[in-house]
């Protein structure tokens, strides 16, 4: 599974110690939102298609980063982690000014308050956390 | 009825959480015991998930895609963090347990909100 090669000076895998409860929170977000998507797709598409669709892509997006950072492969988690950021702003903005196709009914809108604002606080911590394990570790320093 | 079983389910939730917890502060991994837990709130799920139905399909009148989508998410949630359990035997299978339990207990309100009593 790993695409990063081991060893003492190899970066940490994004799966390992604190990752893992990022992890399951992305899994149940992934779960949440992939649900309420394939429910809103199949049962009311034509209500407000541009919502209802955006609402399966987020969960989709969210599955794609679950198992991204569970198998430590870094550019789809940052790809993933950072198109939910930039969704989620972008969104809970439109859903605030009101304006067009976004009725309160995607884990995006208001900034995902329907999800204890979840969805806002999770992709800055995935982006930390991936910004934190890409770093090499420094080598403990020799005494010369 | 589906009150008093909702109760009965968040309480558990409740209490699994709390055992979770203990063990994420205690730094251990997931015991079998715990998995017996999560076992006794999956059968009263399952319970639940019968009496709905019945009801549903009598006298009740809910959005059945809904409904059902939150009765099958809340199922397969523990068994996952008992999954996740079994092949990680750290604190961090702790941690994954005291999510799962408190996503369960979350989808119940949930359930309860869909089902139109609170």
């Amino acid at each position: 599974m790993t695409t990063e090669p081991a060893g003492p000076t190899a970066r940490p895998r994004t799966g390992a110690g604190f990752g893992r409860l990022l992890v399951a929170v992305y899994a149940v977000l992934a779960l949440a939102a992939t649900a309420r998507g394939l429910y809103q797709v199949t049962t009311k598409l034509d209500e407000a298609p541009l919502a209802y669709a955006l609402s399966l892509v987020a969960g989709v997006v969210y599955v794609v980063a679950t198992v991204a950072l569970a198998t430590n492969r870094r550019t789809p988690a940052w790809v993933a982690v950072g198109f939910e950021l930039v969704g989620v702003l972008t969104v809970g903005i439109l859903s605030l000014v009101d304006v067009g196709d976004f009725p309160d009914e995607t884990v995006w809108s208001g900034f995902g308050v329907g999800y204890g604002y979840v969805p806002l606080v999770l992709p800055f911590v995935g982006l930390w956390w991936l910004w934190r394990t890409g770093r090499t570790p420094t080598p403990a320093p020799t005494v010369g | 009825m589906v009150v008093a079983l909702a109760v009965v389910v968040g309480a558990l939730c409740v209490a699994l959480a709390g055992w979770a917890l203990w063990f994420v502060v205690a730094d251990r991994a997931v015991v079998l015991r715990q998995l017996w837990g999560a076992a006794v709130v999956e059968g009263v799920l399952v319970v639940q998930a019968v009496i709905l139905g019945v009801l549903a399909a009598t006298q009740h009148d809910v959005d059945g895609a809904l409904f059902w989508g939150y009765v099958v998410t809340q199922a397969i949630v523990l068994p996952i963090a008992a999954a996740w359990a079994f092949a990680e035997r750290t604190r961090w299978s702790s941690v994954v347990l005291l999510v799962a339990a408190l996503t369960v207990g979350f989808l119940e309100f949930r359930l309860l909100q869909i089902w139109g009593v609170v």
